[in-house]
């Protein structure tokens, strides 16, 4: 009886200590959380609701439960850009996850093969990501340009009396923004590239002996056994789309329907006079909002599993 | 045993970081702890003795410590001398200054920055101000003043009887009674055309008589068929629009108050924009840009662009095989836009000897001394109007400085002289009344509904 009553006491004690441990490590990740993200989202949220610009920037006041809305209303009713920028940034993201990814995946599967030369081709191809996207915005910039870019002369193959700057053209402004950044896919594709190294050789012979070789092995094993960062560079590739800015900063300033949600927030937080932070947070309230609902949507979208399949093939 | 001692070490060393950065940040607490008192001065508005308490209680704090205490001054003039010598020779003037005060009570600081309107707005949503800013495009922070973080410096300029060496500040920057800001230059802009490009086109100087005639000059132009075209659109068509406007009395009215609903819905400025957009979209939008700097080129060096819409500075850009090429002008209807726009404020509630050496700073940027280097070795417009200089071009001769003399003395002779709206209504509304010109521009857009969009986007932003 004494003995149990003992074992349960160094066990208690054992846990105790353990519960300890873990709050020990987990204490600078929460704390570092609780300030730099919670304590910013949670002021974000509570200041959207407030009367908040030029003429009380120290004090922003709220507006009062009858009239709470009013920066929202402001911006879904009134201020200019905000639907402009919000189907632009979920096209951005929607384009991020479903052009992005693929290409980047191609591309990992392609330099996983183990030819000669790999590793030059592998470090080359991630020399273009060590550009800053806003020193890619000007690069860019310059292979818009209608007088000496290299677009232009493609497009006067099909067109010949084309002359205009495609940067101004509503549509074709919208592509040629999307060109700037979708393709570059060197950190998603090394991410996928490690997962697939990482797949042991075991299972790659066993699919050889099985008869799955080539692009077949790709499809059945590498692709579904590499899913969960599949998923992970998605909802990043989607994330990072629908928090462009750069892009939109140095090529277009919003003109030609050009507008980011992210550009949209320093028009009304940083560019406008008269400061209005306000209405910026509720701009910047709808882009968490947004942002939580992409990844909500790729979670299920890679969850919707193949396992159903099997149990009604069953 | 062995898990245990590493899981302890972890944890240990976790500790340790957390402990740092607890440690860290309790010494910037202690930092902020000892900005506390003057960030609480510029907030507060004390009553003078009390104020007057707390400054000499921290001089005497200071005295006792022995430290010196140190007038931070920001500014924008970060570039190397080998990008643009003007930099150089603007930190030569700050250091000749602080040189001048290196023995005194108050160490000059000047902190070269390229993100100087972002510490701007970071410091006034904080509360507080820098200490002295050389403000940029952005103005003066309607912020900033709203909450009094900002010395008036119209009793130290009236006191002193700075009034001519400020120049266009000492009513452009008038507000209501108080000046928060003094600009050592002024942006004047005319504009700059090529007068060997005009010549090969048959175009005389009366193309700048009005803006048909201009249209049709540029039309001219764009006839040669060599690669020439008429002027660089975007951001400087906004200037366009801005001289139409000041052509009739109530459009200058307009031009120089903050813009409202009857101004967007008013018939100068459809007549404005509309010809601005007209002219635009005959030029082309494959020369039309949101930044002048990126097709500059074309005008300063390759010498292919008849017209560039851009400040008097511009004399210093000037390839030297273009020099005799490229002159100033004036905009038709003898119209110049020019602006005192940003320029030095003053931190409102510093000690008294820091406001002291902010105060003796500016009267040192306006005076005749400095202003002459600025007109000579910054090649920019002084602002302080007792300058002669033609005369002082003539002494430094310089061709880019002389052509600089001309340019300024047309701005400063111009029968209408109107404020860049850009500041009168705001960088929001000019980057949408370009981005809406831009548009224009491209071959076949609707310049009236585009107008008409741009309406209910300006009507909208000024909500």
């Amino acid at each position: 009886m004494a003995a149990g009553k003992a074992k349960r006491g160094s066990r208690g004690r054992r846990r105790g200590r353990r519960t300890g441990f873990i709050i020990a490590f987990l204490a600078p990740t929460l704390i570092a959380f609780c300030v730099f993200y919670l304590y910013p989202i949670v002021t974000v949220f509570a200041t959207s609701f407030c009367k908040w610009d030029y003429t009380n920037i120290a004090n922003p006041e709220f507006f009062g439960w009858d009239r709470m809305w009013e920066n929202y209303d402001y911006i879904f009713n009134t201020y200019p850009f905000f639907w402009e920028a919000l189907r632009n940034s979920t096209l951005w993201a929607i384009l991020g996850a479903a052009v992005q990814i693929p290409v980047a995946t191609l591309i990992a599967l392609a330099l996983s093969r183990k030819v000669k030369g790999i590793r030059i081709v592998r470090n080359i191809y991630i020399i273009p990501n060590m550009i800053s996207t806003a020193a890619m915005g000007v690069i860019f910039l310059q292979l818009y340009n209608p007088s000496y870019g290299i677009v232009n002369p493609v497009i006067r193959l099909f067109k010949k009396d084309f002359v205009d700057n495609i940067l101004l053209l509503r549509g074709p402004a919208f592509i040629a923004m999307t060109c700037a950044y979708i393709f570059f896919t060197g950190t998603t594709t090394l991410m996928i590239l490690g997962n697939i190294m990482a797949i042991p050789e075991e299972v790659r012979e066993a699919a050889m002996l099985d008869g799955a070789s080539g692009l077949r092995q790709d499809w059945h094993i590498t692709v579904p056994m590499i899913k969960g960062t599949l998923r992970t560079v998605s909802i990043l590739a989607a994330t990072s789309g629908f928090l462009l800015y750069n892009e939109v900063y140095f090529l277009t300033k919003g003109a030609a329907g050009t507008y980011s949600i992210s550009y949209v927030i320093r028009e009304l937080a940083i560019t406008s006079p008269r400061t209005q932070f306000g209405r910026a947070n509720a701009v910047a309230v709808i882009q968490i909002l947004a942002g939580m609902i992409i990844i909500v949507a790729l979670h299920l979208l890679y969850s919707i599993s193949p396992k159903r399949k099997r149990k009604w093939s069953k | 045993m062995k898990k245990k001692m590493v899981s302890l070490l972890v944890a240990a060393a976790l500790c340790g970081t957390m402990m740092a950065g607890c440690g860290s940040s309790g010494s910037s607490a202690d930092s902020s702890a000892t900005e506390a008192p003057a960030q609480a001065e510029t907030q507060t508005e004390a009553p003078a003795e009390e104020s007057s308490a707390e400054e000499t209680q921290e001089s005497e704090a200071d005295a006792s410590s022995g430290e010196q205490e140190i007038l931070e001054f920001y500014h924008g003039y970060y570039q190397d001398e080998s990008e643009w010598a003007a930099a150089q020779a603007m930190r030569d003037i700050y250091d000749a200054f602080a040189e001048q005060h290196a023995d005194g009570p108050v160490t000059f600081k000047a902190i070269a920055v390229e993100n100087r309107d972002d510490i701007v707005s970071a410091q006034v949503a904080g509360g507080s101000f820098p200490d002295l800013v050389d403000a940029g495009n952005a103005g003066i922070s309607l912020a900033a003043i709203e909450q009094d973080l900002i010395y008036d410096l119209k009793p130290f300029i009236d006191e002193r009887g700075l009034q001519d060496a400020v120049g266009l500040n000492y009513t452009q920057h008038d507000r209501d009674g108080h000046i928060y800001a003094v600009h050592d230059q002024i942006e004047s802009r005319g504009l700059w055309y090529n007068a060997s490009l005009f010549e090969k086109a048959g175009v005389s100087e009366d193309a700048f008589a009005d803006w048909t005639t201009f249209g049709d000059a540029m039309e001219k132009i764009r006839a040669l068929g060599d690669g020439s075209y008429g002027y660089i659109a975007g951001q400087g068509s906004c200037n366009i629009v801005n001289a139409i406007m000041a052509t009739t009395e109530a459009g200058r009215g307009m031009i120089a108050s903050d813009l409202t609903e009857e101004t967007i819905n008013s018939a100068e400025f459809a007549e404005a924009f509309k010809t601005a957009a007209q002219l635009d979209q005959a030029n082309g939008s494959a020369h039309t840009t949101e930044d002048n700097g990126n097709l500059m080129a074309d005008f300063n060096t390759n010498g292919t662009v008849g017209v560039l819409f851009n400040g008097v500075w511009n004399a210093s850009a000037i390839d030297a095989s273009l020099t005799d090429a490229l002159e100033p002008t004036i905009f038709p209807g003898n119209v110049a836009i020019a602006s005192a726009g940003g320029g030095l404020a003053v931190a409102n509630g510093m000690s008294e000897a820091k406001t002291e050496l902010a105060l003796e700073f500016i009267e040192y940027m306006t005076s005749a001394e400095v202003q002459e280097k600025i007109f000579t070795e910054v090649q920019a417009n002084p602002c302080n109007t007792t300058l002669d200089l033609d005369a002082l071009a003539e002494a430094s001769g310089d061709p880019a400085t002389i052509k600089l003399a001309r340019a300024c003395s047309l701005v400063n002779g111009a029968d209408i002289v109107v404020i860049d709206m850009s500041y009168s209504w705001g960088s929001d509304v000019s980057s949408a009344i370009i981005n809406a010109l831009m548009e224009c521009a491209v071959s076949g857009t609707d310049i009236d509904a585009r107008f008409e969009q741009l309406q209910k986007e300006l009507i909208a932003l000024i909500g």
